[in-house]
């Protein structure tokens, strides 16, 4: 018997049973147990009851320390008191009303007097939806069709953004990309010189965070090329800060690898888990906005507003990326530790408040999936597919938790693997 | 859907199948127990393959064999139509194995097609439940190879399925694997292997049954634990696009 409890999940199993006769899939996307990796589907929780801080209860009751954060929208701590009264106070006010509520404006001049390339602001809900939008800006301005784009790079679920294949997808969906690879500046400018005068944009995340594979940092000089080779060919530059805005800095993560963007996209951490996201850009690029008709049914509404000013004037008065980056460092080189006491080479990548992690020599990835298994199944909620998110309410307390879940799964992992290495 | 494709499953899944009916099936081994006799199909841009009939078995080969009846179509869509059992008249020479041809053969072919084809009545059958889920597994996986090397949007899924080995199994039925070579090339054979990159199981032939035939999906029994995935998942994710396409040739 280990330390800890091994959690079940009887009424998540009950629930899904209920689910997947009304609801395809019963969970679909990436919060469900297919698409978020589920394996084996024993060792985790499918439905949430409540959460606070760093952590969630799933509906058997179970805690976990969450390292996923709502895959990212939870960068305070779940339930945060200043986010959520803000929120309350705005939805008294007013919502969804007929003309924008007044907050509309201040939350824009607040984004942009933070976000050190903006000089304007437009907001939407779901990060695809400004990631779309960034493009037909980009395409507006340049009066050109081709998107260039990362090899494995992930801007949303716009049919653009997807590939030949895919369900739903159709050749001409996708017809005018482009890919390159991270950080390979030649083959940058092979794609550019072999599409002279074609390309509108080139969209990128600020690092690469693939799923499946090692996270990379930008090389020296990678951001540097790459803004001058877009202005002497015209070519848009669109950061996509959909996953990394404000984790790495609240500037921008474009501030944080010392470029600007032209386009700035954000969404999941703007509001601590309130529905909003936005989109800023540069002066230039300001009439092509009003050019594109973009608008949805809840854009305009009020609440996310006012959580997304207190979520901000929040992490820029605490430095949040500092803390986090911080609890970052620790909670790695603790887990690189209690992997090599056990005798396992846990490989870490990409920046410490969302870090990737997998085990080296597992060709199969099969070793790292029963870890993390091990560790949701006692209360530690890790992903053995993407990488993780820190948050401000996680404790040193809940990383020594964690750590010591940790060493307690590799454990039971070696148990039934005694001659891996 | 194009004609090409459909042909390669049609000869390289469907007529496979020959080889286990006859030793799954105790009508379609009475029909072959005294037969001596190698036939071969030639399909133009598809390709041959062979049904040896001999000792009361079946044996499928791929590629050119010796045959004591060689049957050459014309086109893809000479071929597809005798699968889809239209009355179709390959060109052969040998006139004196023709009684095969119009005998045996079509009803091997009707003896398929009725365990390919089941109805909710005949699935109540455990004997005949048995046998049209190994031979609707064999079927979907062996054409899932041949989209994913020879349909545009089957490569473009196949491109992105790194090397190695896919176990697929199904609890207390068959088990096959799937081999994707460095060039995304694929290949499946009937069995099992000792290191495959990814597994993907099927909890019981009910739930094999059930997500071949449309009737649930994946997703859904993943939630459910009754269908497990591990390992190198772009493999399954990216097979399982394939996979998905399986049906509309199938239909």
């Amino acid at each position: 018997m280990g330390e800890f409890k091994i959690n079940q999940y009887t009424k998540s199993g009950e629930l899904f049973q209920r689910a997947v006769k009304v609801i395809p899939g019963g969970v679909y996307g990436h919060l469900g147990p297919s698409e978020g990796c589920a394996i084996p589907i024993s060792a985790y929780p499918i439905f949430a009851d409540r959460a606070q801080g760093a952590y969630f209860w799933d509906v058997d009751g179970n805690r976990f320390v969450d390292y996923m954060c709502a895959y990212g929208p939870n960068i305070l701590g779940y339930n945060d008191p200043d986010v959520d009264a803000a929120a309350a106070a705005q939805l008294k006010r007013g919502n969804c009303t007929t003309v924008p509520g007044d907050v509309l404006v201040p939350f824009a001049e607040l984004l942009v007097d933070t976000v050190e390339m903006a000089d304007w602001a437009f907001f939407a809900k779901n990060g695809g939806d400004v990631t779309s939008f960034a493009v037909m800006i980009a395409r507006q301005a340049t009066q050109r069709k081709k998107i260039l784009m990362l090899k494995g790079s992930y801007h949303g679920v716009a049919p653009w953004t997807q590939k030949y294949g895919y369900g739903g997808i159709i050749y001409e969906d996708v017809c005018n990309n482009l890919y390159c690879k991270f950080n390979d500046i030649e083959d940058f400018k092979r794609v550019v010189e072999e599409n002279k005068g074609e390309i509108a944009c080139f969209i990128t995340t600020p690092y690469h965070h693939p799923i499946f594979e090692d996270n990379a940092l930008p090389n020296e000089n990678w951001y540097k090329e790459v803004r001058k080779i877009c202005d002497e060919n015209g070519i848009v530059l669109i950061f996509d800060d959909i996953r990394c805005g404000f984790r790495l800095d609240v500037k921008g993560s474009d501030y944080h690898y010392g470029v600007k963007a032209d386009l700035e996209c954000f969404c999941k951490a703007l509001a601590n888990g309130y529905n909003v996201s936005a989109l800023c850009g540069i002066q230039a690029l300001k009439g092509y906005a009003t050019d594109v008709y973009y608008t949805g049914s809840y854009w305009m509404s009020a609440e996310p507003f006012a959580a997304g000013i207190a979520c901000i004037k929040k992490m820029r008065e605490m430095e949040i990326h500092k803390a986090l980056k911080a609890k970052g460092e620790k909670l790695q080189s603790g887990l690189k530790e209690v992997a090599a006491s056990n005798g396992f080479d846990l490989i870490i990548s990409g920046e410490p408040a969302m870090w990737f992690m997998r085990l080296n020599n597992d060709y199969t990835t099969m070793v790292h999936q029963e870890w993390v298994a091990e560790c949701v199944k006692r209360g530690v909620f890790f992903t053995s597919h993407h990488n993780h998110f820190i948050n401000a309410a996680l404790s040193d307390e809940d990383i020594q938790f964690t750590l010591d879940v940790a060493d307690e799964a590799y454990k039971a992992v070696r148990k039934n693997r005694p001659d891996f290495h | 859907m194009d004609n090409v494709t459909k042909a390669k499953i049609n000869l390289f899944a469907v007529l496979r199948n020959f080889q286990e009916l006859c030793s799954m099936d105790e009508v379609a081994h009475n029909l072959i127990k005294d037969v001596k006799l190698t036939v071969r199909f030639v399909v133009p841009e598809v390709g041959s393959a062979t049904l040896a009939f001999a000792n009361g078995q079946c044996k499928f080969f791929t590629g050119k064999k010796f045959a004591g009846l060689t049957l050459w179509f014309v086109s893809p869509e000479h071929f597809n139509s005798l699968i889809d059992g239209e009355k179709t008249i390959p060109i052969f020479i040998n006139v004196f194995k023709v009684g095969f041809l119009l005998n045996t053969f079509t009803k091997l072919a009707e003896r398929l097609s009725y365990y390919l084809k089941p109805t909710e009545e005949l699935l109540a059958d455990e004997k005949y439940f048995r046998i049209n889920t190994y031979l609707t597994a064999y079927t979907a996986f062996f054409a899932l190879c041949e989209i994913g090397n020879s349909e545009f949007k089957g490569r473009c899924n196949a491109s992105r399925i790194p090397e190695g080995e896919i176990l697929l199994t199904v609890n207390d039925g068959p088990s096959m694997v799937i081999a994707v070579d460095k060039n995304h090339r694929l290949s499946a054979k009937i069995g099992t292997t000792d290191n495959p990159r990814a597994c993907m199981t099927f909890g019981s032939l009910q739930t094999a049954n059930d997500v071949l035939s449309g009737k649930s999906d994946i997703f859904s029994n993943l939630g459910s634990g009754n269908f497990a995935i591990k390992g190198c998942l772009p493999m399954l994710d990216n097979m399982s696009k394939i996979l998905s396409q399986v049906g509309f040739y199938l239909k």
